[in-house]
């Protein structure tokens, strides 16, 4: 039987989603002080009924399905992309109903009366494929926005777009470190290798709470080293945690071009890095381990791309004159880079799509297609699996040149894989990068499609890898004006960006076939 | 009774990288966030967020060196 037909019983599935929404119905619950805090109190109850629909939807099924089987490796997949998109389409009530709240005040509690931009902005949420899209593109840390000026949105709102790309954050960490870590996946390889134990602890359960752990450490050092070198108290907190999150949700009108300031601009680059890196790598280092800072070879090659890319960038930046001052070109291209490939999303060069030059941006681009490291907090194609390709695809060159009976071992992270091993690796690789790239063209024949003549391929295809890559940074298409299809084709890329595709595949796989039944 | 004990502090402790430093940087990251929220930006506040950010990195180094 193949492992389609053995996804199993569906009440696993409904049970974990159960548990999902129960999970999501206390972030809700939790964010509840933001507009008590901020005295914006109409808001209250669009936040504690946004809380009820996925609380009492979620009881019911963890309740009636308590007894489902334990899910097993291909339920894992099945959860992790329902419950992605399950979570997704209730964390749009918040947008929808504070948008509605501010449109009809319904329980007369003094709702703001909004103008000009600031009611356009938020009137963008009372579509609910714009509500979805921007909860989406939060849970999967892409960043893309249905806003017109983030600065105007209530507390509430910058909060819950903010809190949703932290926790997505975690979520992705634990997915590719936990979940959904297997032979072939490139997560296994990482934290298979000899020089330490499979994953943080044995059990999947610890290994999540030390993520968080470690998660919120890093989130009060990020918050406070903004607020140090001059970010106001709650731009600090909303940019830390998204920062870290390597999402690029802003809170102002122009992201952290706002602030014109070198100094926050410096300062965002390690926060981005470290929301590139590996946890269990993290988890080493604090224990005094530094070695695996230069001895893993995805860190290894995050510092090396980071600084590789940015010289290029800056090279090009000089050399086509695009900034008056050598410094510029480095403060820009620096940032713009590492935002890119980390795939945070954040910006600070006004011109990234227009002013820079096509080389420039195809480097930018480079970074976020590829994206840093598995088991972090970015998206992309990942650098190990970029790694194992390239290697792999030397080490079968060089097979010719072996005699047939030759018994050879691919090293890769200091590790010796026998051939078949080799192979289930590269495999792997191989299909979750072509598949990206099948996915990157039909996204970008759809929106060539959807969208008027305006835009050129360029800026297409810079849009969609942005989509797909969980990146942010646009080249100036989406707003809530695009066209409904487009809207659809990038939640679609989103989503399959952030679980890698394949848990994806498996889902609608068994939703055609009823796999899900037997 | 032993830190491990108190509910909070005793959950911190074995999820944690079993590090009495770091555990105490995560208890007091909201009390230092708090404090910046309620005083504003001045001297007190500025010096808290420095201090924390130092032990924090100094922390890191000493582990390295002590390993």
């Amino acid at each position: 039987m193949s492992h389609f037909g053995t996804l199993g019983d569906p009440r696993t599935v409904a049970r974990d989603l159960g548990r999902m929404l129960q999970a999501l119905s206390g972030l809700m619950l939790v964010s509840v002080a933001i507009p008590l805090v901020w005295m914006e109190l109409w808001a209250v109850p669009a936040m504690l009924v946004s809380a009820a629909v996925p609380l009492a939807l979620g009881t019911l099924l963890a309740r009636r399905y308590r007894d489902a089987k334990n899910p097993d490796r291909f339920h894992g997949m099945v959860v992790a992309a329902s419950g992605w998109f399950v979570v997704a389409v209730f964390g749009s009530l918040p947008f929808l109903l504070v948008a509605w709240t501010i449109r009809l005040d319904p329980m007369m509690l003094d709702a703001p009366t909004l103008t000009g931009r600031a009611a356009s902005t938020v009137a963008a949420f009372e579509h609910p494929l714009n509500a979805l899209f921007e909860s989406m593109s939060g849970f999967t840390g892409t960043g893309l926005t249905m806003t017109d000026d983030e600065a105007a949105l209530p507390r509430t709102l910058q909060w819950w777009r903010s809190f949703i790309e932290w926790v997505g954050g975690v979520g992705v960490i634990v997915l590719t470190t936990a979940i959904l870590s297997r032979p072939g996946s490139g997560s296994l390889t990482l934290y298979e290798s000899e020089a330490r134990s499979e994953k943080i602890h044995p059990s999947i359960v610890s290994t999540v709470r030390t993520i968080w752990w470690i998660f919120l450490l890093f989130t009060f050092g990020s918050v406070l080293l903004l607020w140090l070198v001059g970010m106001p108290l709650w731009d600090a907190i909303n940019h830390g945690m998204t920062g870290l999150a390597t999402g690029g949700f802003s809170i102002t009108d122009n992201s952290i071009a706002t602030y014109d300031s070198a100094l926050i601009d410096y300062a965002l680059l390690p926060i981005m890095t470290l929301g590139s890196i590996a946890f269990p790598i993290h988890y080493l280092v604090l224990r005094g381990d530094l070695s695996h800072l230069y001895e893993d070879l995805q860190t290894r090659w995050v510092f090396l791309s980071f600084t590789v890319g940015t010289a290029v960038l800056v090279g090009l930046l000089v050399v086509n004159g695009t900034y008056d001052s050598v410094e510029a070109a480095v403060r820009y291209g620096a940032f713009q880079f590492v935002s890119a490939m980390s795939c945070t999303g954040f910006q600070t060069a006004g011109g990234l799509g227009t002013d820079w030059t096509a080389e420039a941006q195809l480097t930018v681009s480079l970074g976020m297609v590829l994206g840093a490291a598995a088991g972090s907090t970015v998206g992309g194609i990942k650098l190990v699996r970029a790694l194992t390709l390239s290697k792999g695809i030397l080490f079968r060159i060089a097979g010719v040149f072996y005699p047939a009976d030759a018994v050879r071992y691919f090293r890769l992270n200091g590790r010796a894989l026998s051939e078949e091993e080799a192979a289930r690796e590269f495999e792997e690789a191989a299909i979750v990068a072509f598949l990206w790239f099948l996915f990157l063209g039909v996204g970008t024949l759809t929106l060539l499609l959807a969208l008027p003549d305006d835009y050129t391929l360029a800026n297409v295809v810079f849009e969609v890898a942005s989509a797909q890559g969980n990146v942010g940074l646009s080249s100036g298409i989406t707003g809530p004006g695009m066209p409904d299809l487009t809207k659809v084709m990038f939640l679609f890329n989103m989503w399959i960006g952030r679980l890698e595709i394949i848990p994806v595949l498996v889902l609608l796989r068994g939703l055609l076939y009823g796999g899900l039944g037997r | 009774m032993t830190p491990d004990d108190i509910p909070v502090l005793g959950a911190l402790r074995r999820v944690g990288p079993d590090d009495r430093v770091f555990d105490l940087l995560l208890l007091t990251g909201p009390l230092v966030v708090a404090c910046i929220a309620l005083l504003g930006r001045g001297p007190v506040t500025g010096g808290l967020a420095v201090v924390y950010l130092l032990v924090l990195v100094g922390r890191v180094a000493y582990n390295a060196t002590a390993a």
